[in-house]
């Protein structure tokens, strides 16, 4: 049976993201070097960056399988779609949230327009809210098909607007990237995969999660109205 | 046009449950079955309005859904509803659909059409301003301007008025043998009147399928025994 | 029946004849339009300039907040004539390429979107803007030009995708103004770098490439996915 092997899946997956998760958290805490600049509170990249990678990732799987929703219109695309869109909403949230408190840490302010790239993903958390909005107004086959051309029409929109952002940013003054990126030394870069990794590893569980609970919605409606038939 | 193992679900409910269709040139088929038996969702599905979740359909000779812009070429629909602006006249509305079609003799076609349905004297009036007779004589006149192959008839005589009623049984009754005409109807006496093949739904499913024969007053007493 | 493929460009004329016609005989959404942008103007006035502020900084953006405001009401008026007349099927049933009811919608906003700009930036200019040179005009009707161009393609996608829906008043601009954000921050700019005798035509030249960019990326997507917006 399907539904045995992809519980299973999601329960190695579950404990694998676990086991991960754990060792990323002991692992930025306790081995990996403290910045000389930042002190503590620059452990909060970790998690911010890996949030925000992997919630461009689960926007592109969301147009990607959206996509495929319109070539072969099986409902079950549409979910896959819908489900990671839903956690790339989620983690845009987290992303914003964390950025905010890096920036009060390092800048002394919550909010700062001049960050492209948080500002990029205060746009995208209202373009993935939208497609939530779309949703919930459409009904039927109309909900899946328009869910699938918007979840690609903003996935367009996401460099547009990180472009939009930074070059409206750079006539004023330059972008320096001084954050992450490039002076990572080894450890502090080992770690940061690794949080990377635990990262997708709760992308897929949630994932699978939500997958197993449609599927079972969908097979529970189909005996509904099995039983409604007989009686 | 032929259409087999034709499914069209709404949510979990399948409005036309692998119904098979066929029309021979000619012929006038008139769909028969209760409100909500899927006539309506078949004929869409066949004007190429819907797609259908599964099965093989054919229209005017062309494989849907690959073949369904030349398909439409040689469809003449015609709804409860006119199909045209109401902020429009009746020429301005059937200039747009000439051009839809790409008829080359708009001018003499539109008079033509105008003319038959009797509209000529307001054809600079907006629609808005007619009688829901007239808007679907309105809605006749553009079903018929570009000389369809397939005459697909939802429910026509709902909104038409005496005189157009007479038109398009005038219509019906000349088909010829190039083209034919599918009549979703509830009205069970005029169906099989005017057709010479009836196609009775139920539920989304095909509950009978055959020639015309004998009185419309015999047919009937079967009619409700099939649907009940 | 016609073994002749319609003509492309014959088709495209009538739908957009057909649009001119409505709007015409109705007038129902470019007064509308143009009312609402000057109001839209007022209220930047009051807002920001209570005091008598010069707002020649931000006049770009005072124009291009107002035009996407009014965007917004001119896409919403997409379809409506179809959906209250109920006229959708007919067009459908026609052999029209589904390509072209995109693209005719796209040129009706397009139009409108003009007309307003018409009044909108000369106004603007009047308005907010000290010591404006008729020539920067010019460049701004090109900004305005290739804007449009975006947001017409956006407009006319995400216009059909809320024709069915509930409460498709409010759907719509939840949808596309997070999308319009880029034209909004590119056209303000390039209008602010040409405005008021500042003319840093670099910056100018980048916005401007930036807007097509947008509109070609748009046009992309609008052109893989039409044909699942209408299918049948």
């Amino acid at each position: 049976m399907t539904d045995t092997r992809s519980t299973r899946r999601l329960a190695i997956t579950g404990v694998l993201t676990a086991i991960l998760t754990a060792v990323a958290c002991f692992g930025i805490f306790f081995v990996a070097p403290e910045d000389a600049d930042q002190g503590i509170i620059q452990k909060i990249f970790y998690f911010h960056v890996s949030i925000a990678l992997v919630g461009l990732v689960a926007f592109a799987v969301g147009a990607i399988y959206g996509i495929r929703y319109l070539r072969t219109r099986d409902a079950h695309l549409d979910d896959v779609s819908s489900i990671a869109i839903g956690i790339g909403l989620a983690f845009s949230v987290l992303v914003v949230i964390t950025g905010s408190i890096w920036a009060k840490a390092s800048w002394g302010t919550w909010w700062v327009w001049t960050d492209p790239r948080l500002v990029t993903f205060v746009i995208v958390l209202l373009l993935y809210a939208a497609y939530f909005v779309l949703r919930s107004s459409v009904e039927g086959e109309l909900r899946l098909r328009y869910s699938a051309i918007y979840s690609i029409a903003a996935f367009a929109s996401v460099p547009l607007s990180f472009y939009s952002v930074r070059v409206a940013r750079s006539f004023v003054h330059p972008v320096v990237f001084t954050t992450g990126g490039a002076n990572m030394s080894d450890a502090m870069l080992v770690w940061f995969l690794v949080s990377l990794a635990a990262t997708v590893g709760v992308f897929l569980t949630i994932l699978q999660l939500e997958l197993i609970q449609r599927r079972a919605d969908r097979a529970m409606r189909r005996v509904k109205m099995r039983l409604e038939a007989m009686a | 046009m032929r259409g087999s193992g034709l499914v069209k679900r709404f949510g979990d409910r399948a409005a036309v449950d692998r119904v098979d269709i066929a029309l021979a040139p000619g012929e006038c088929l008139a769909v028969l079955g209760p409100n909500g038996a899927g006539k309506s969702t078949l004929l869409r599905m066949v004007a190429t309005l819907l797609r259908p979740d599964s099965g093989a359909l054919s229209v005017c000779g062309q494989e849907l859904p690959g073949g369904r812009t030349r398909a439409r070429a040689g469809i003449g629909y015609l709804g409860h509803d006119p199909l045209v602006y109401l902020d429009l006249t009746p020429r301005q509305n059937l200039e747009l659909y000439a051009a839809l079609y790409g008829l080359p003799d708009a001018r003499e076609r539109i008079d033509a059409g105008l003319d038959r349905v009797g509209l000529r004297a307001r054809s600079f009036d907006p629609v808005r301003t007619f009688s829901r007779g007239m808007a679907q004589r309105l809605g006749l006149a553009r079903a018929l301007l570009h000389d369809p192959v397939l005459l697909l008839l939802d429910e026509p005589y709902s909104g038409l008025d005496a005189a157009g009623a007479r038109l398009l049984d005038g219509v019906l009754a000349d088909l010829g043998s190039a083209r034919g005409a599918v009549m979703v109807t509830h009205e069970v006496e005029r169906g099989v009147s005017l057709a010479g093949r009836v196609l009775v739904l139920r539920a989304g499913r095909v509950v009978l399928d055959e020639p015309v024969a004998g009185e419309a007053s015999a047919f009937r007493a079967r009619y409700e025994e099939l649907v009940a | 029946m016609n073994a002749a493929r319609p003509s492309w460009f014959r088709q495209l004329r009538a739908l957009l004849l057909k649009d001119l016609r409505l709007e015409l005989r109705t007038r129902d959404t470019l007064v509308a339009m143009v009312l609402f942008a000057v109001v839209a103007m007022m209220i930047f006035q009051f807002a920001f300039g209570g005091r008598g502020q010069d707002l020649s900084a931000v006049s770009g953006g005072i124009l291009w907040a107002t035009l996407a405001l009014t965007a917004v009401l001119g896409v919403g008026r997409s379809w409506v004539p179809e959906r209250e007349q109920r006229v959708l099927d007919g067009l459908l049933v026609t052999p029209v390429p589904r390509d072209l009811l995109l693209i005719s919608r796209a040129g009706a906003i397009f139009a409108y979107l003009l007309a307003v700009e018409v009044v909108a930036v000369p106004l603007v200019t009047i308005f907010f803007v000290r010591g404006q040179e008729p020539g920067d005009l010019l460049l701004i009707g090109l900004v305005c030009l290739l804007a449009n161009l975006g947001i017409s393609v956006l407009g006319s996608l995400l216009a059909c995708l809320a024709l069915f829906a509930r409460a498709r008043e409010l759907l719509l601009p939840v949808l596309f103004l997070p999308s319009l954000l880029p034209v909004v921050i590119a056209a303000s700019g390039a209008t602010q770098a040409v405005s008021g005798g500042t003319n840093d035509l670099a910056e100018y030249r980048g916005y401007c490439l930036f807007l097509g960019v947008y509109a070609v990326i748009f046009g992309l997507v609008a052109y893989a996915t039409y044909e699942h917006v209408f299918d049948d």
